[in-house]
Parts: C-alpha cells; sequence; structure tokens
C-alpha cells in the first residue's frame, strides 16, 4: 500500500512530498491505526502549546483512503521513523 | 536579579534622574533615560505635527537585554544546556554566538529605535536553543523561545547564518505579546509577514543600509550551495528568491491576483505574506532613506496601537497602518500618501 507524505510550512514555507510503498499487513497493523488516533486533536496543555508554536511543520499523510494532517509537535517516534523511510526512498 | 523595576512610562523629572547617574550598574537605563529625553528620533523632533502623535515613543527604561542561549546537543529536546548567557564571551561555537549577536541586533532596533523593552516590553529575557536535532532543517518559535537547527546539509545549511532568520524568530515572540495574531489564513500570514518585515528591519539597522542598499531578503545564505535560490523570500519581488530543480520556485504573491487558496502550511501563511510584504516594501521604497526610521515606525505603532485584532485580514491591517500614518505624520503628509498607495498597488484597497 503506498503512503503519501507532504510536509507544507516551516520557516521556509516549501513543501516537499515523499512516498513509500508498505505492505498491506503493515498498514493495517501499524499505520491505521496510528492515523485513526491521530485525528483526535489535542486538549488542555497540549492545545495551548501547540497553539503558541511558529514556522512549525505540518505534514499531511495519505494512507489509502485514510488521511491525516499532523503538526510537527505532535509527531512521536513512529511517525518518524515512517517520515525518515519515506525521505530515504525519495528523490523528491 | 534585575535591579531596574520595569516601568514604561516614566515621569521626566525621574528620567533626568537616571540619565545624570553615573554608575556603571545603571548606564543602560540611563543611557535609555537620555534617550528619552532628548526624543532621539530626529523625525519626530522635526515635524511639528508629529508631537501631536497619539502614540508618543515610549521610553525603554527597565530590564536591560538578558540573553540566554542552550544548546540540545543535538537532541530533539529543550530548553537544552545553557551554553551562554547575557555579558559572558564568545563560545567558539558558530550557531551560538551568531544566535547571542542576533538577539542581541533584534533587541536594538525594538528598543533603541522604537523604545520597547524586549518583546513584552517588560524586559522578558530572550532564550534561543541551538544544535537543535539531528540535520534538523528548520528554525522555530516555540512560544517561549526561539529554536535553530543545523540544518540537513543538503538543502539547507545552519539558520543562525541569516540574521533575518534569528530577528523573523524573535520576532514571533514581538507578535504573541502585541496582535497576537492567529496563526492561520490572512490573519497568519500578517503575522509571518511582520515577521520578515522586522527581521529585514533589524538587518538594515544592524548594517546601517538605507532601502536602495538593502537586499530586501529573508534567510540569505541559508541554502547550501546545491539550491539555486539567493534567499527564502524577497519583500522587493515576491515569488523570485529561488526557483530550483527539486524545490521547485518560491510560491509567492505579490498582489491580490495572485493570493493562493490552499490548505497546507496553516492556509498559506508562508506563501501569502508575499502580499503585505511587498506593502511594506513600497512603502518603504516611496519614503526612501532608512526603512526603519518612518515606513517601520509606521508598521510599530499598527502593531501595539490596539487596532489590530487577533483575527484581523489584510483589509482592516491596511485601514491601521495607513491610519497609524496618519496619526503619527498627518493626513496631508507623504508617508499617508506612501502607505495609502502601497496598499492599492498589492489590490488590498481599491
Ligand atoms: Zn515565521
Amino acid at each position: 500500500m503506498r503512503i503519501e507524505i507532504s510536509r507544507s510550512g516551516g520557516f521556509a514555507g516549501m513543501t516537499r512530498t515523499w512516498s513509500l510503498e508498505v505492505s498491506p499487513a503493515e498498514a493495517e497493523e501499524r499505520w491505521l491505526p496510528l492515523a485513526d488516533r491521530a485525528a483526535e486533536a489535542p486538549r488542555g496543555e497540549e492545545a495551548r502549546l501547540e497553539r503558541d508554536q511558529r514556522d512549525r511543520y505540518v505534514y499531511h499523510i495519505v494512507i489509502g483512503y485514510q488521511e491525516v494532517t499532523l503538526p510537527e509537535s505532535r509527531l512521536d517516534e513512529p511517525w518518524k521513523e515512517l517520515i525518515e523511510r519515506a525521505r530515504r526512498g525519495s528523490t523528491g | 536579579m534585575h535591579p531596574h523595576p520595569h516601568c514604561s512610562i516614566v515621569p521626566p523629572h525621574l528620567l533626568a534622574h537616571l540619565a545624570a547617574v553615573d554608575d556603571p550598574r545603571h548606564a543602560v537605563a540611563a543611557r535609555a533615560a537620555r534617550r528619552a529625553l532628548v526624543q532621539l528620533d530626529p523625525l519626530l523632533a522635526d515635524r511639528a505635527e508629529a508631537f501631536a502623535a497619539p502614540v508618543p515613543p515610549r521610553t525603554a527604561v527597565g530590564r536591560p537585554l538578558e540573553r540566554r542561549i542552550s544548546d540540545a546537543g543535538g537532541q530533539e529536546i529543550l530548553p537544552g544546556t545553557l551554553i551562554r548567557g547575557e555579558g559572558d564571551g564568545a563560545t567558539g561555537d558558530e550557531a551560538t554566538d551568531e544566535a547571542y549577536d542576533g538577539l542581541g541586533a533584534t533587541d536594538a532596533l525594538f528598543r533603541e529605535v522604537y523604545g520597547r523593552a524586549s518583546i513584552d516590553d517588560a524586559g522578558l529575557p530572550l532564550a534561543a536553543t541551538v544544535h537543535y536535532g539531528q540535520q534538523y532543517d528548520n528554525a522555530f518559535w516555540d512560544g517561549e523561545r526561539m529554536v535553530f537547527g543545523d540544518g540537513d546539509g543538503d538543502v539547507f545549511g545552519r539558520f543562525t547564518r541569516s540574521l533575518t532568520v534569528i530577528s523573523h524568530e524573535l520576532t514571533h515572540g514581538f507578535t504573541q505579546y502585541s496582535t497576537n495574531l492567529v496563526y492561520e489564513g490572512q490573519p497568519g500570514a500578517l503575522n509571518e509577514s511582520l515577521s520578515d518585515v522586522f527581521g529585514v528591519l533589524v538587518e538594515q539597522h544592524h548594517l546601517r543600509q538605507t532601502v536602495d542598499q538593502a537586499s530586501w531578503l529573508v534567510g540569505e545564505g541559508v541554502f547550501t550551495d546545491q539550491v539555486q535560490g539567493q534567499a527564502l523570500r524577497s519583500l522587493a519581488a515576491p515569488g523570485t528568491a529561488y526557483d530550483d530543480d527539486v524545490l521547485g520556485r518560491d510560491p509567492q504573491p505579490a498582489t491580490m491576483s495572485d493570493f493562493v487558496i490552499t490548505a497546507s502550511d496553516n492556509g498559506g501563511v508562508h506563501i501569502n505574506s508575499g502580499i503585505p510584504n511587498h506593502a511594506f516594501y513600497l512603502t518603504a521604497l516611496h519614503l526612501g532613506g532608512y526603512a526603519w526610521e518612518r515606513a517601520g515606525r509606521i508598521w510599530f505603532d499598527a502593531a501595539v496601537g490596539g487596532g489590530i485584532q487577533a483575527n484581523s485580514g489584510f483589509r482592516l491591517f491596511a485601514d491601521v497602518t495607513q491610519e497609524a500614518a496618519r496619526a503619527r505624520f498627518g493626513q496631508d503628509s507623504e508617508e499617508y500618501e506612501a502607505v495609502r498607495q502601497a496598499w492599492a498597488k498589492v489590490e488590498v484597497t481599491g
């Protein structure tokens, strides 16, 4: 299954796109559940911290029919691993 | 410890007292007081109508500049370890020393020219973290401090290499404590534009460059040699800062006809900022000389005058800057005319 990652914003305001191919099993087990959870907006202190951030990147990740938009401050380890894999494998 | 209590409006007799103080421990306050007493701004002193300005020059007597540079040591942690405090000598680490000097240059514009004591006008210490993350290719403001990455070495080098990046980030702090424009759509693009405008003004003030001498570029020197582009943004010619085979070209518009509607980048905050950026440039070009003196003063007055709301769009911002020019320089002034024509040219006003 194809995963498309586009990174916009940042100080430069430059959009970059990377993609990678994962097995349907990996998508089902790792990435789709993570995307479901990520769709929930943060609350309280976390929301306040996120609100005051400037020039951070915004990631838009499309996994099959599922899409999720994540500010950089909400990217935890599994997402970073996925993005790193896509960046290594992409030319654009 | 901060021996100087914060006071933004000081009675003249106290200013006179402070100005006469000869104790090196109070040198900053004494200098600021002397400046306030002589109404440092030569433009205002020359022009009768400017004395009637409803937003008088403030007096930055209070807590002096205090910088704190920390090192994240290549990890994504904040704040990291304090590596250079105010008054400490150079460390020899380029990013640390560039951040320290850049914060000083930014504070100098706001404090010496506009009379604002730090970003909050209450002497808030200025905090920055360098060497954030591994090959981290960004610089950002996290609500309390500036954070600088070393770049990936492929597209971006060290972000502290450009003074305008440092001053841009610190101006996000100024905006947080003044208009607090929300970071989305048109208010977000105005937030970005204020950071670019004061970002380039800090550099121009530091280098004593006139409108004609200045590059009007944001982020010059941040790209590696492998990228075809001189900078990230241009206020003089939005859309021309870079044009690279891999990265594409600078997407900034200069006029409302080319306004970009997009969901990415928080609704194009780094893209549509080209429009108010260019309006500022046109105002400064019309007036000539040092851009921070008149065009910059008008934008500063607008930002602190209370007329801009957190959700203001371009049209309201245009009205408030015109009103600020009228209030300080008069209805028949060339300053008011410069601002009015600039917003019409970028098609924000009719
Ligand atoms: Zn910014």
